[in-house]
């Protein structure tokens, strides 16, 4: 792909000219001539197409449509590319052949050969040839490849007006216009007559409406002077022919520029060619439809120029042309100095730190022992450190120490919990009544132990995408149990395990991906030999595979669809085979674009708060990686070390990466996708629930739990309803596949709820409590006893000011006191305030 | 003394259990008259935020017995009550509904809502949707929409407040942000969040003194967090001791502040929870109102229990005349404080009710037709939309549907529905409203 966009590029490139070639100007406008005129060493000019026939002939426009958009780039001296598209004066000889206006849009006029100038300043020039040709041949217009873009383009065939299922006001257009054979039904053929008069085209009431020349609860989507309009017109006037079957389709749309550099406020203009089936190009710059992922940091116009912002960072802008798609990718430095040579300890420092150089934005410093060991504590395992590990970390003259701590961490039974309690909200695995509960909790052991042991990650996926049997005996089968039709297996195992969200592809083609129904359908074949019967326990069923020929059926077609890996061949697999199995294979090949990356990823985010792909479960070519380079380098390390998911958690959490402090620096405070530093994120609700009860030792008890059950290892979403404060702090009800589910947002409840309620005011000021114990506790002095208590809440040494803090509180609450029960009485109140204040901090709530 | 409805109720004890909590004790220290005049100023009584007040009639109240009573069907549908004029002509309503048959000209009677389901869930009237296929999370309930969509009008009041207290057939409860997220769960001062709305066994003094110790311990760099929730934790912090010290949220909640001759308009009802759903607390509609002009943008209520199996027009008789004097009274009251222009009002049920009158005298679930109250919200009232034919049985003239209306309440807090998005768990866009316009005639 990377040398085929090259090739392009080097092959629009008309002519190249340097700052001594003469100009020969012509009559020309006031030049609009920037300041870095000066520091220009090259200008170049590019129509975006291969050379169609002989080079002396330049681009080829063929026929009456043909337009061209043209970009403008200068090199300056630094070596950075700018855009010159708007800031060159052009000129065009022979004169009459087409006009270019100041944005270097070209319309042709006549039939010739033209040589294009743009000019930038004195003696600095360049130039392009074009060649129009068969300019009032008027040839059939095709209603697929011409007139559904523009509907696409106005916005007509949009979710939200005629594109719905229903349509609009009895109008209906398939949605962004991927069927346009329906589209060609609903206007042509069933319409006829309603909407179109092929006696006077501009008399159709399509037209009229488009136009709002009639009443259009749309407004105005096409301009009477627009080409658009013509075009419709020319169309009704040939009779409304669809096209020939084997007319020319689109088969791929390429954008130029596919990346640049850019400074703030910089505009760059695209352009943005088809290639048809053909081989022909055209330029549809100004009839795709473009969209900005970052609207804050980069916005897009019609006609395809881009134009970014004050915000630092990287965007990604979505091109899509009927059912093909393209990106855009800018990245906008922050203008400060990275040094070279940062301190890189695995191949993640080398691509993070790689990126960080070309964004210009300096990374945070390394975080103290304490932080990292509480950070990692909380990653790894869910839970913090106990005063004693903290101690002895923190006292460990090693330098490996951080590493032993991760396998330290990564061995102990806390990192299964807390990790099998991810996997049960992905895997759904939800309490639906009584008879449900044992596979609620013997799927949760099953996870949990698959994790302890380490269980290669394309193992677990496949003893769970084949699944047979019955509860007891293959706990996996409860998958099957909640994600019980074949669309919820297609969309959930599209989703878990290879990020791809097929769900839109189920009824409509995607919008802003290639999957069609045609792939849904041969994914869903893959599931279609599942059966069920009753299982030996009421309530529970057996699934198993049922002989016969896997197929789906595409509604759309009528036809079966063959197990079809996404983007591969058909398969046929004999009947006795559970095409499971062929599914797995698929997934786990090591050359499965899908698979490592989307695991990867999705425990990148884990440990970094945003994937590299976000959201983390919806990988596609318009929603590229803010670092494709290391999410690849991430997926082939996990392949090449067999899926192993502990070497994965202990690589991600060595790398200097994760270890950097959250605290900014003078330019990283607004990056968020770039991991220049370790994004804070407040406590899970599990989490924080454990660490409260830690903290106060003061254990919560979950109805059917034995005591000491920690919120982390509660075995379904059942306990949501019991425990006010699970369910408070966004624990998720295990009813979707996305992690999105979980909600981190703030709300009044949660703060009064740990500010004021019973269950926390119980905590504290429990007699069996830590605090009130501490606080009875004659052999430590209170300074003691704080020092101990800030190990127990933030695993480090109070600063002298904050023991200050907490010395006055409590010794205050002695000169009030009258006699020696009151101020017993006064004293535990002052701890337990004191606890409770640092319970309610920002440095407790949050992992940094 | 701060009386504030509350504790969950269980319908069939039949004990006179402790309806109201009573709050002075714990919470005057705080309410100091300053406090009191700030708050006042705060809040600005009759200002313009647009709100939404809605009333869930739980079990789907009879439409024929209500708006649209039909003289020309036989007895055994036509039922006990006679029509009476309304203030407009042309419109007639239920003998039991006198006061609101005085101010139908500033009502509008919907008479034909069609689209909903046989099941006896407060999902349709709260979100607009079916339960079929809903999209990964759920659909959101329209409080949570605004929520999302406008946010809260002042830091210490939510956007989106549910009175009612947990009713016992689960699908009737709601307070389900669904796809929205946790963030836009409406406050409930009920349960859990009104007991932790007051102190705990801990003087106001203490907790002066626990602020600042927290504010003076509580130094991390907020800067850490560059998702900015920190710095949204502090807020909602200081929104909570706003509440826990003297707020306007409690001080919306608290009907003692209220004139008494306008609580007596109101009227009291009953805290005990009839059948398997809410209580019959017209009061409720005051602390909407309340809530409302302190800041809220959209309250939920559920009154009494409406799913008349048995003794239909028994019951009817019971449950009427409250429904009609608190409504009467909330909407006249929106009038009067000028509020009829930013607030709209609405009130109905699941579905409608048999037009046949089954052995027990009660009338069956009906979904094929059924009624909605409307008021506010700037609309074009006094006029009745929607005829059912002489039986009662479908839609003659003009059906409504459901999206219609939900169309209309959003068109009232200047959303377009139609154009605006929000998306699922699956980052699949969704419109709030799919295929349908606000009601013509009244907006």
């Amino acid at each position: 792909m990377a040398t085929r966009s090259i090739l392009v590029r080097l092959a629009g490139i008309a002519l190249v000219c340097f700052i001594k070639t003469s100009y020969v100007g012509g009559e020309t406008t006031q030049p609009r001539i920037s300041s870095e005129v000066n520091q220009i060493t090259e200008l170049t000019i590019e129509s975006g197409r291969m050379h169609v026939g002989n080079p002396t002939t330049g681009t080829l426009l063929l026929g009456p449509e043909a337009r061209q958009q043209l970009v403008v780039t200068a090199r300056v001296l630094d070596g950075r590319l700018v855009d010159y598209t708007r800031l060159v004066e052009y000129e065009s000889k022979p004169v009459g052949v087409i006009t270019i206006d100041e944005t270097g849009f070209v319309t042709p006029l006549a039939n010739g050969t033209v040589c294009i100038t743009g000019k930038a300043g004195p003696g600095m020039f360049c130039t392009i040839k074009l060649t129009i040709r068969e300019i009032n041949k008027s040839r059939p217009i095709n209603f697929p490849n011409q007139i559904v873009p523009i509907f696409t383009k106005s916005g007509c065939n949009g979710g939200g007006c005629h594109g719905k299922s229903s349509g609009q006001n009895g109008f209906r257009l398939s949605l962004l216009g991927f069927e346009p054979k329906e589209d060609f039904e609903h206007l042509v053929v069933e319409g006829r007559g309603r909407r179109l008069f092929p006696a006077a085209p501009e008399r159709s009431l399509l037209l009229r409406k488009a136009a709002a020349i009639v009443p259009h609860g749309g407004g105005r989507r096409v301009s009477e002077d627009a080409p658009a309009f013509d075009l419709i017109s020319r169309w009704i006037r040939q009779g409304m022919p669809y096209g020939k079957p084997n007319d020319p389709k689109v088969a791929q749309i390429q954008v130029l520029p596919d990346h640049r550099l850019m400074s703030q406020n910089q505009e760059q203009q695209l352009v943005v060619i088809a290639t048809y089936t053909d081989d022909s190009t055209q330029d549809v710059t100004r009839l795709v439809q473009y969209e900005s992922n970052e609207k804050d940091m980069a916005e897009v116009s019609k006609t395809g120029l881009v134009e970014v912002g004050e915000q630092a960072g990287q965007v990604a802008v979505m091109v899509r042309f009927q059912d093909q798609v393209a990106t855009f990718r800018v990245t906008i430095p922050h203008g400060a100095p990275v040094k070279e040579g940062l301190p890189v300890r695995n191949f993640i420092d080398q691509w993070v730190f790689r990126k960080l150089q070309t964004l210009e934005l300096p990374p945070s410093q390394r975080c103290d022992d304490p932080t990292f060991l509480r950070r990692a504590s909380i990653d790894i395992a869910g839970r913090l450190p106990t005063p004693t590990e903290a101690k002895s970390f923190l006292a460990d003259p090693n330098p490996r120490k951080r590493e032993k701590w991760i396998d330290t961490l990564l061995a102990s039974p806390g990192y299964a919990d807390y990790f099998a309690n991810k996997w049960n909200a992905i895997l759904r695995n939800k309490r639906r009544d009584a008879a449900s509960m044992r596979g609620n909790f013997l799927f949760r052991n099953w996870i949990r132990e698959s994790l302890y042991q380490n269980k290669p990650y394309d193992r677990f996926m496949r003893e769970i995408i084949t699944a047979s049997g019955e509860i007891g005996r293959s706990p996996a089968v409860t998958w099957y149990r909640e994600v019980n039709k074949t669309d919820d297996q297609v969309q959930d195992a599209a989703q878990i395990f290879l990020g791809v969200r097929l769900q839109c592809a189920r009824c409509h083609h995607h919008p802003f991906e290639k999957w069609s129904q045609k792939d849904y359908y041969g994914f869903a074949a893959f599931f279609s030999r599942i059966s069920r019967k009753p299982g030996t326990q009421s309530g529970e069923e057996v699934v198993f595979h049922e002989r016969g020929t896997a197929a789906a059926i595409n509604p759309k077609t009528k036809l079966p669809a063959k197990p079809t890996g996404l983007g591969t061949e058909s398969l046929d697999i004999p009947p006795d085979q559970d095409p499971r199995h062929a599914l797995a294979d698929w997934m786990a090949a090591k050359e499965n674009p899908f698979f490592a990356r989307m695991l990867v990823n999705r425990y990148w985010k884990h440990f970094f708060a945003r994937g590299l792909v976000e959201p983390e479960d919806d990988m596609r070519v318009t929603n590229p990686p803010t670092n494709p380079e290391l999410l690849d380098a991430l997926a082939g390390h996990f392949i090449s070390h067999g899926y192993d998911l502990k070497d994965l958690i202990r690589t991600i959490c060595q790398s200097q990466t994760y270890q950097l402090s959250s605290y900014p620096n003078r330019y990283n405070s607004n990056d968020g996708q770039n991991f220049s530093r370790y994004y804070a994120r407040r406590l899970t609700a599990e989490v924080l629930l454990d660490a409260i009860d830690h903290v106060t030792n003061v254990q919560t008890i979950f109805a059917g739990q034995p005591r000491g059950t920690r919120a982390m290892q509660l075995p379904d979403n059942s306990y949501n309803t019991s425990s006010y404060f699970l369910k408070l702090f966004g624990r998720p009800n295990n009813a979707s596949a996305s992690e999105s589910e979980r909600t981190q947002d703030a709300n009044l409840a949660q703060s009064l709820h740990l500010l004021n309620s019973q269950k926390i005011q119980e905590k504290v000021t429990s007699e069996e409590g830590r605090v009130v114990r501490l606080a009875k506790d004659t052999n430590q002095s209170d300074e003691e006893k704080i020092r101990e208590l800030y190990y127990w809440v933030f695993s480090r040494e109070p600063e002298d000011e904050e023991l200050n803090i907490a010395l006055n509180y409590i010794q205050n609450t002695q000169l009030a006191s009258a006699d020696h029960e009151t101020l017993q009485n006064k004293l535990q109140e002052a701890y337990q305030d004191t606890l409770w204040a640092l319970l309610n901090t920002k440095e407790f709530l949050f992992n940094h | 003394m701060l009386t504030i409805y509350g504790r969950q109720q269980r319908f069939c004890d039949g004990l006179n259990r402790r309806n109201f909590i009573k709050i002075g004790a714990l919470g005057m220290g705080g309410l100091s008259l300053p406090h009191l005049l700030k708050a006042e100023s705060l809040s600005g009584v009759g200002n313009s935020n647009k709100a939404i007040i809605m009333i869930y009639l739980p079990g789907g109240p009879p439409h024929q017995d209500m708006y649209e009573i039909k003289t020309e069907a036989p007895s055994e549908i036509r039922g006990e009550f006679k029509p009476i004029k309304t203030n407009v002509p042309g419109i007639h309503v239920c003998e039991h509904l006198p006061l609101l048959a005085k101010m139908t000209d500033k009502l509008i009677l919907l008479r034909t809502i069609v689209g909903a389901k046989d099941s006896h869930s407060s999902h349709q009237c709260m979100t607009g949707r079916l339960k079929d296929n809903p999209p990964p999370g759920g659909w959101p309930e329209i409080g949570s929409v605004i929520s999302k969509l406008e946010g809260p009008t002042h830091p210490a009041v939510p956007p989106y407040v549910n009175l009612t207290p947990p009713m016992l057939h689960p699908p009737y409860n709601f307070g389900h942000p669904s796809f929205l997220g946790a963030g836009h769960t409406p406050f409930r001062p009920a349960g859990e969040s009104i007991n932790d709305m007051m102190l705990q066994d801990i003087s106001l003094e203490r907790l002066r003194d626990r602020r600042a110790l927290l504010k003076s311990f509580d130094r991390f760099r907020r800067d850490a967090d560059q998702s900015r929730l920190m710095e949204g934790l502090d807020a909602f912090n200081e929104q909570a001791f706003d509440v826990l010290t003297s707020s306007r949220l409690l001080e919306a909640l608290d009907l003692e502040k209220e004139d008494p001759r306008i609580r007596e308009r109101y009227g009291e009802g009953t805290p005990q929870h009839q059948g398997d759903a809410a209580p019959r607390l017209m009061g409720q509609f005051l602390l909407a109102r309340r809530l409302v002009e302190a800041g809220v943008r959209c309250v939920t209520v559920s009154f009494s229990f409406w799913d008349f199996h048995g003794a239909n027009f028994k019951r009817a008789r019971e449950n009427l005349p409250p429904f009609d004097q608190g409504v009467s009274a909330l909407v006249e009251d929106l009038h009067q404080r000028g509020l009829d222009k930013d607030v709209t009002v609405i009130a109905w049920g699941e579905f409608g009710r048999t037009p046949k009158i089954n052995k027990g005298g009660g009338r069956d679930h009906w979904p094929q037709v059924s009624c909605a109250l409307l008021a506010g919200g700037g609309m074009r009232t006094g006029q009745a939309i929607g005829i059912t034919n002489r039986l009662g049985e479908e839609p003659k003239e003009r059906p409504v549907h459901f999206q219609e209306v939900f169309a209309t309440l959003y068109h009232n807090l200047g959303i377009n529905a139609n154009k605006t998005q929000l998306t699922d768990f699956a980052d699949r866009p969704h419109y709030l409203v799919d295929d349908h316009q606000p009601l013509p005639e009244v907006t």
